[in-house]
C-alpha cells in the first residue's frame, strides 16, 4: 500500500509542477482559459463529490454555494474591498448558507433531500435574478491579467483535491462512507449520520464557495444570478459520476473528459457534447456505478489476468 | 394435473426447498401441512411463478411452468389465494371480483362466474359496492377466495385461509373449500391447522424444513406417529 | 378593489387547472411505477414544440394540434422507456426512486441539448387568432385562451379518471399500485402496466406542453421549471388521486396569483418553491396523502 501511495503522490506533484510552469511556456490566452475551465470544474466536481458521491447525499443544489460565493465576492469587490477579504467573505457566506439549510435539509431522506436542495437553489437563482438583474462588470477590467487567475484556480484545485483526499482517508471519511451505504446500520453503530452529513456539506459548500470567489475574480462580465443556474450543479455532478463518484481522482478524470469532449465536438459536429455526456451519465448510473475509475480497474485486472502476470501488491481495492 | 419434481428453491443465497416432489391429480383436494417456516408458502410461490426454482421441474397438464412468467401461469388456470388474502383494500368488493376475472378466458364468462361466486358467498353480494377495506376478517377471506374463483381456475391454491379467523369461521371456510372442490375445482390447500385440513384431504404431504417428510391419504397422515405427537398432542 | 381580488382569484383558478394537468402525468407515473422522471418538463417541452411545429405548418387552431402531440409523445415516451427505464422495474423502491431520479436528470440534459440543436434558444409561442379575446363578466376578465385551456385540462383529468375507474386496464393499473404481487396473481402483466403508465404520463406531459405553448412560451431550458411545478403540485395535493392533483394545482395557481397581487409578479415562481420546501420539511406526505408517500 505504501508503494502505491508514494507513486500517487509523486504523480500528483509532477502534475502540479507541470501545470504551474505552463504559463511560462504557453502564451495563448485561449489555452489558459480552457485550463481554467477544467480547474474550475475540478473544484466543483470534487466538492460535489464529497457530499454527493462519498457521503451519498445527492445534492442537487450545489450551484447555490457556488452562486453565493461568487455573489458576495463580486459585490464586495465592486464596493472596493481588498480581494482576499472578498473571497473570505464569499466562503463564509457559503458556509453560513450550508449551516442554514443543513439543519432542515437533512431531515429529508434520500430523494426528498435531492429535490429539496434543487428547489432551494432555484429559489436563490430566481430571487437574485429579481433583486439584481443588471450585468456586473469586473472591477479589474483596466489591468485584467489572466495568469494570476490561472494560478488562483490551480491553487484551489490542488487544495480541493488534497482536502478530498484527506477526508477520504480519514476516520471521518469512513463514517461518511458508512452513512452512504447503510445509514440506519451506521446510526446503530454510533456513527452520527447527521454530524457526518453536515461536515460533508460544509466541506462541499466551502470549496464551491471558493470556486465562486475565483469565478468572480475571473469573469469579465456576467449576470449575477448566472452562477446559481442549475447547469453549475448538473455538469459537475455528471463529471463526478462519469469519472467515478466516491473516488478522489474520479472528478478530475470527469472534468478533463468533459471539457475535452466539448472542445472536440464543437470543432467538428457542433454543440452535442451534452447529449453524449447525458448518455454516458445514464450508462454509468445503470451499468457502471464506479465510472471510468471502475472501468479502468476492471480493464487493468482483466489485462493482468490475460497476461498471466500476478499483480504486485494488493489487488484493486474498492476505494469507494 | 400438477406435478412438482425434485424442486430446489432459494431466497438469495438461502436454500428454502430441497428436492420437493408433489403431485396433484384432477379433482383431488390435496393438503400441504407443516410447521411455521417449513416452506409451504414458498412451494405455492414457486408454482405460481413468483419464485423461480433453482432446479427441478413443474409440470401442469403436460406443460412445463419453470420459465413461464407469473401472469401467464394464471392464464393457464392456476389461481392462488395468497396468505392473508391480499385483497385490494382501496377498491370495492365488486372491483376486486372483476379483477379476479382479468385473464381473457375468465373475463368472457365473468357474469356467469360472478353468479356462482355469489351463490357460494351470498354475503359478498350484499357488500358488493363497499370498499374492501371496510370488510371484516372473515368477509375479507371470502372475498379473497371468491376473487380467485373468478379466474375460473382449474387448480385453486390457498395459503392458510384459516389464519387469524375465529373457530366458527374456520369451520365455515373449510366447508366452503370442500364444497368448491366437490363442484369440480382441484384444490391445493396449504395449512397449519393440521387436524381440520387433514380431515378434508384426499391426499396430503408433510413439509418440514423445506423437505417432504411424509405423504399419503389424509387418514394416513393423521395416524402417522410424528404428526400426532408434533401437532395433535 | 373587489374586482381586482376576483380577477386575481379567477386567473389563479384558470392557471391552476393548467398546473394540475402538468402534474397529472408525473403523478400517474410516480404513483404506479415509483419512477421519479425529472425529465417530465422536457417531455412537456417537446409537446410544446410538436404543437408549435404543426401550428406553423398547417395554421390550424392550436387546440387541434393536440392529437399530434399525443401521438408524438406516446412514441417518444415508449422509446425513452425502453431505452432507459425498463431495466429499473425490478429494483427495490428506494433505489428505484433514487436511480430513476438520476436517469431522468441525465435524460433531461440530453433532451434539452437536442431541443437546442433542433430549434435554437429563441422563445417560441403559439398565438391563436383569438388570443386577445376575453369575456368580461361583472368586471372580471376571462381570457378565451385561458378558458379553453381550463376546459382542455378538465377534459383530460376527467378522461383519465374514467379510464382508471371504468376500464379493465385502468382497474389493473390501480390494483398494481396497491399490491403488485397480488395483481400478478390475477394474471396482470406488471411490465405492461408500467409501460402503459409511463407512456400515458408522457402523452399527458405533451398535452400540457401544448397548453404551455399557447398560454406562455417555450424554449429549450424551460423543462426544469415545469418539472418543479409538477413536483410542487404533487406535494400539495398528495399522491394517488386525481382530485388531489386538481386541488394541488388550484392551490398553487391561487397562491401564485395572490402573491402576484400582494408582492409583485416577479415572486410568482419563488412562492411555489418556498411552499414546496416548507411542505417537504414539515409534511412530506402532502396535504392530503397518507404517511406512506
Amino acid at each position: 500500500m505504501k508503494r502505491n501511495a508514494y507513486a500517487n503522490i509523486g504523480l500528483a506533484v509532477l502534475a502540479i509542477v507541470v501545470l504551474a510552469c505552463l504559463p511560462l511556456v504557453v502564451k495563448k490566452d485561449s489555452i489558459l482559459n480552457l485550463l481554467i475551465l477544467v480547474l474550475l470544474y475540478v473544484v466543483l466536481a470534487s466538492s460535489w463529490n464529497i457530499l454527493g458521491g462519498y457521503a451519498g447525499q445527492s445534492n442537487l443544489g450545489h450551484a447555490a454555494f457556488f452562486g453565493i460565493g461568487s455573489l458576495v465576492t463580486r459585490l464586495l469587490w465592486i464596493l472596493g474591498w481588498p480581494f482576499a477579504a472578498c473571497m473570505a467573505a464569499g466562503v463564509a457566506s457559503a458556509i453560513a448558507l450550508a449551516l442554514l439549510i443543513g439543519f432542515p435539509a437533512f431531515k429529508l431522506r434520500g430523494v426528498y433531500f435531492a429535490i429539496g436542495t434543487l428547489a432551494l437553489a432555484q429559489i436563490l437563482n430566481v430571487t437574485v435574478g429579481n433583486l439584481l438583474p443588471e450585468m456586473s462588470y469586473n472591477p479589474a477590467l483596466a489591468d485584467y491579467q489572466i495568469v494570476p487567475r490561472y494560478y488562483l484556480f490551480l491553487a484551489l484545485a490542488v487544495m480541493t483535491i488534497a482536502a478530498a483526499s484527506a477526508v477520504v482517508h480519514s476516520r471521518l471519511g469512513l463514517g461518511m462512507k458508512a452513512v452512504r451505504f447503510q445509514e440506519d446500520a451506521a446510526e446503530s453503530l454510533g456513527v452520527s449520520a447527521f454530524k457526518h452529513k453536515l461536515v460533508a456539506l460544509i466541506f462541499s459548500a466551502s470549496f464551491a464557495g471558493l470556486a465562486g470567489g475565483a469565478f468572480a475574480y475571473y469573469h469579465v462580465s456576467y449576470y449575477l444570478n448566472m452562477p446559481f443556474g442549475p447547469a453549475w450543479t448538473f455538469d459537475p455532478m455528471m463529471m463526478a459520476y462519469i469519472g467515478g463518484a466516491g473516488t478522489v481522482v474520479g472528478p478530475i478524470i470527469g472534468s478533463v473528459f468533459f471539457v475535452l469532449i466539448k472542445e472536440l465536438l464543437v470543432l467538428h459536429v457542433g454543440e452535442y457534447h451534452l447529449v453524449i455526456f447525458g448518455t454516458l451519465f445514464i450508462l454509468v448510473v445503470l451499468f457502471l456505478p464506479g465510472g471510468l475509475v471502475e472501468a479502468w480497474e476492471k480493464t487493468r485486472t482483466a489485462l493482468q489476468r490475460w497476461t498471466r502476470a500476478r499483480p504486485r501488491g494488493p489487488v484493486a481495492t474498492d476505494t469507494r | 394435473m400438477l406435478s412438482i419434481d425434485a424442486v430446489d428453491a432459494y431466497y438469495e443465497d438461502i436454500q428454502a426447498l430441497w428436492g420437493v416432489s408433489m403431485e396433484v391429480r384432477e379433482g383431488e383436494l390435496v393438503v400441504l401441512v407443516g410447521p411455521n417456516g417449513a416452506g409451504k408458502t414458498t412451494v405455492l410461490r414457486v408454482i405460481s411463478g413468483l419464485l423461480r426454482p433453482a432446479s427441478g421441474r413443474i409440470l401442469f397438464q403436460d406443460r412445463v411452468l419453470n420459465k413461464e412468467p407469473a401472469h401467464k401461469i394464471v392464464a393457464l388456470g392456476i389461481c392462488q389465494v395468497p396468505e392473508s388474502g391480499r385483497i385490494f383494500t382501496g377498491m370495492s368488493v365488486l372491483e376486486n371480483l372483476e379483477l379476479g376475472a382479468f385473464v381473457p378466458d375468465a373475463r368472457r364468462e365473468r357474469e356467469k362466474t360472478l353468479r356462482w361466486v355469489y351463490e357460494i358467498f351470498p354475503r359478498l353480494r350484499e357488500r358488493e359496492s363497499q370498499f374492501a377495506g371496510t370488510l371484516s376478517g372473515g368477509e375479507r377471506q371470502m372475498l379473497a377466495i371468491g376473487r380467485a374463483l373468478m379466474g375460473k381456475p382449474r387448480l385453486l391454491m390457498l395459503d392458510e385461509p384459516s389464519f387469524g379467523l375465529a373457530p366458527i369461521l374456520v369451520d365455515q371456510t373449510f366447508e366452503m373449500i370442500t364444497k368448491i372442490n366437490r363442484e369440480g375445482v382441484t384444490v391445493l390447500l396449504v395449512e397449519q391447522n393440521v387436524r381440520a385440513a387433514l380431515e378434508l384431504a384426499s391426499r396430503a404431504y408433510l413439509l418440514e424444513n423445506g423437505r417432504i417428510v411424509g405423504q399419503g391419504t389424509g387418514q394416513d397422515l393423521l395416524s402417522y406417529e410424528s404428526v400426532r405427537s408434533a401437532y395433535l398432542a | 378593489m373587489l374586482e381586482s381580488v376576483s380577477q386575481t382569484l379567477i386567473l389563479g383558478i384558470l392557471v391552476g387547472a393548467l398546473y394540475a394537468l402538468v402534474a397529472l402525468g408525473l403523478s400517474l407515473v410516480f404513483g404506479v411505477t415509483k419512477f421519479l422522471n425529472v425529465a417530465h418538463g422536457e417531455l412537456l417541452m417537446f409537446g410544446g414544440y410538436a404543437s408549435f411545429w404543426v401550428f406553423s405548418l398547417l395554421g390550424i387552431d392550436p387546440f387541434l394540434t393536440i392529437p399530434t402531440t399525443l401521438i408524438a409523445l406516446t412514441l417518444i415516451g415508449a422509446i425513452v422507456y425502453q431505452l432507459f427505464f425498463v431495466r429499473m422495474v425490478k429494483l427495490p423502491e428506494e433505489t428505484k426512486i433514487k436511480n430513476t431520479l438520476l436517469v431522468g436528470f441525465g435524460l433531461s440534459v440530453i433532451l434539452q441539448n437536442l431541443a437546442l440543436r433542433f430549434w435554437s434558444a429563441d422563445d417560441r409561442g403559439i398565438t391563436a387568432s383569438y388570443s386577445g379575446v376575453a369575456f368580461t363578466v361583472l368586471g372580471v376578465r376571462f381570457p378565451l385562451v385561458r378558458l379553453a385551456s381550463l376546459l382542455t385540462a378538465l377534459i383530460f383529468l376527467l378522461a383519465l379518471h374514467l379510464f382508471l375507474r371504468k376500464t379493465y386496464t385502468g382497474k389493473a393499473i390501480r390494483a398494481t399500485v396497491q399490491d403488485w404481487e397480488a395483481a400478478t396473481l390475477m394474471g396482470i402483466d406488471i411490465q405492461r402496466v408500467y409501460f402503459l403508465a409511463f407512456v400515458l404520463g408522457a402523452a399527458l406531459a405533451g398535452v400540457a406542453g401544448t397548453l404551455v405553448a399557447v398560454n406562455y412560451s417555450i424554449e429549450p431550458s424551460m423543462g426544469l421549471n415545469w418539472t418543479l411545478k409538477a413536483l410542487i403540485v404533487m406535494v400539495l395535493g398528495g399522491l394517488g388521486s386525481i382530485t388531489g392533483t386538481l386541488v394541488g394545482g388550484l392551490l398553487l395557481g391561487l397562491t401564485e396569483s395572490v402573491t402576484s397581487l400582494l408582492l409583485s409578479s416577479n415572486y410568482r415562481e419563488v412562492v411555489g418553491l418556498v411552499l414546496f420546501v416548507l411542505i417537504l420539511i414539515f409534511r412530506p406526505q402532502g396535504l392530503f396523502g397518507t404517511k406512506e408517500a
